[in-house]
């Protein structure tokens, strides 16, 4: 006990008692005031049972100085709308509670279980009580973030499920054919593989445009050289994870009919994709610019696919922005104009 | 946002002619707001957020709603527990039940619906 600042007789008389310990119980003692486990003694035979000694590790744990915590009860600490019955009854023989939700000096929330031992006199009187706590707010704070993970991922994975759905039914809607639909849902679960598999490195935080482009397009390009028939121009930007996997989707689309109808569908074509960062009356927007040139005369489809259904609504709702699709005879151009919201700068 | 495109369908062949998107809820507030709505299915999780103000902004103005969510049952919480809820992934069937027992009107047809996921 450093502080020699008793308040009261009564106090003084505890503290005596706990140097005739020391004289007594030499090495206990010690171990009491240096163990890391948090503990104080309580006087019995006062109506409260208020703290006569209370350890270095208690006062760590609470915040407080010791002479903010003698003669007080332990009740003190407990946090506002804690009961003051969550504390073991004292007048029962060894008890225990878990859990109990404290306050520490600075506000802050702490939970710890509170064992009690009473120590009695040789008449058998209890004359004080031991308590010892066990700070549980680590494992507390863990099981909850568990907790948390455990939902998120449900609802991930439930979100998946319905994307997968999603890619069957309109597979089935727009063919008949039992092998373009086959290849339609293969492809398309496979780039929103790769969106997960970006994701899951950046541990759900979000991509760099540039490895999202990479990753999205990278199954067209390992093939006759047309890794150096595109281009990738704009500053570092990082997406959320809502547009990352998006664009994903977005970038499959507008890569598969290139390779299909446009301009990896022949020997010369190139894709050039490039972005600025624009600021604007209504804030800061990113607009993308996706423009295929030297491929085969386009000719604007009679009826809108899926593709274009994904990007001109689903993007463009999606992400809250505008998403334009113009089929000019030397190439199609895609602009994709959202709020920067969805991108976030330096990544 | 391919999950969005697939409920478009599915209203689309119930019949519903007139649907509209929200993909926050800065925007559904605002459409709910402005626009009459027969029914309308709400995503508890609007854009990385809880979606209850929108779901007390359909119900000061009648308009009966579903929530659908991924958090399943108990996901659904500040005092809508009661509402119907349609947990993801969901197929057209059940959308359809849902839909049919929104309406309070039993010869009442879906025509407009908002769609906020």
């Amino acid at each position: 006990m450093s502080d020699k600042t008793p308040k009261d007789q009564e106090q003084k008389a505890a503290e005596s008692e706990v140097k005739e310990f020391k004289k007594d119980l030499g090495p206990f003692v010690i171990a009491g005031e240096t163990t890391r486990m948090p503990m104080v003694f309580t006087d019995a035979r006062e109506a409260d049972d208020p703290i006569i000694f209370a350890n270095d590790a208690f006062l760590e744990l609470t915040g407080y100085e010791r002479d903010e915590v003698l003669a007080k009860d332990l009740t003190f600490l407990l946090a506002p709308g804690t009961a003051k019955d969550a504390l073991p009854d004292l007048d029962s023989e060894p008890g225990e509670t878990n859990d109990i939700h404290f306050c520490h000096k600075d506000g802050s929330d702490f939970w710890a279980d509170v064992f009690v031992h009473p120590v009695k006199d040789e008449e058998g009187t209890v004359v004080q009580h031991f308590m010892s706590l066990v700070d549980t707010t680590r494992h507390k704070t863990a099981l909850r973030n568990a907790a948390t993970l455990i939902d998120e991922l449900n609802h991930r994975v439930k979100n998946t499920l319905a994307t997968v759905q999603s890619i069957v039914t309109q597979a089935v809607r727009n063919s008949s054919d039992p092998e373009i639909v086959r290849e339609s849902i293969e492809m398309r679960i496979a780039a929103l593989s790769r969106s997960h598999d970006l994701l899951g490195r950046e541990k759900y935080d979000g991509a760099g445009l540039h490895d999202l482009l990479g990753e999205a397009l990278a199954p067209f390009s390992v093939t006759e050289g047309r890794a150096e028939r595109f281009t990738v121009e704009g500053k570092k930007i990082r997406m959320t994870p809502k547009a990352t996997l998006a664009l994903g989707i977005a970038f499959n689309e507008l890569a598969t009919n290139a390779v299909k109808y446009g301009a990896f569908s022949n020997e010369t074509g190139t894709i050039a994709i490039s972005w600025t960062m624009n600021e604007e009356p209504d804030g800061r927007w990113l607009c993308l610019h996706w423009r295929e040139k030297d491929g085969p005369k386009v000719t604007p489809p009679t009826r809108k696919g899926f593709g274009s259904r994904v990007l001109e609504q689903g993007l463009a709702h999606e992400l809250n922005g505008k998403v334009k699709l113009n089929y000019a005879p030397d190439g199609i151009i895609c602009t994709i104009h959202v709020p920067a919201p969805q991108a976030m700068l330096d990544g | 946002m391919l999950v969005l495109m697939a409920i478009e369908d599915m209203l689309a062949d119930f019949g519903c002619t007139s649907i509209t998107v929200a993909g926050n809820i800065e925007k559904a507030l605002a459409l709910v707001n402005s626009e009459p709505f027969d029914l309308a299915t709400l995503d508890v999780n609007l854009d990385g957020q809880r979606s209850y103000a929108v779901a007390r902004a359909l119900n000061l103005h009648g308009v009966p709603f579903a929530f659908s969510t991924g958090y399943g049952e108990h996901g659904v919480g500040d005092g809508f527990g009661n509402r119907p809820v349609l947990n993801k992934p969901f197929n057209q069937t059940q959308l359809f039940e849902i839909l049919k027992g929104l309406l309070a009107d039993p010869k009442g047809h879906p025509s407009s619906t908002l769609k906020a996921a």
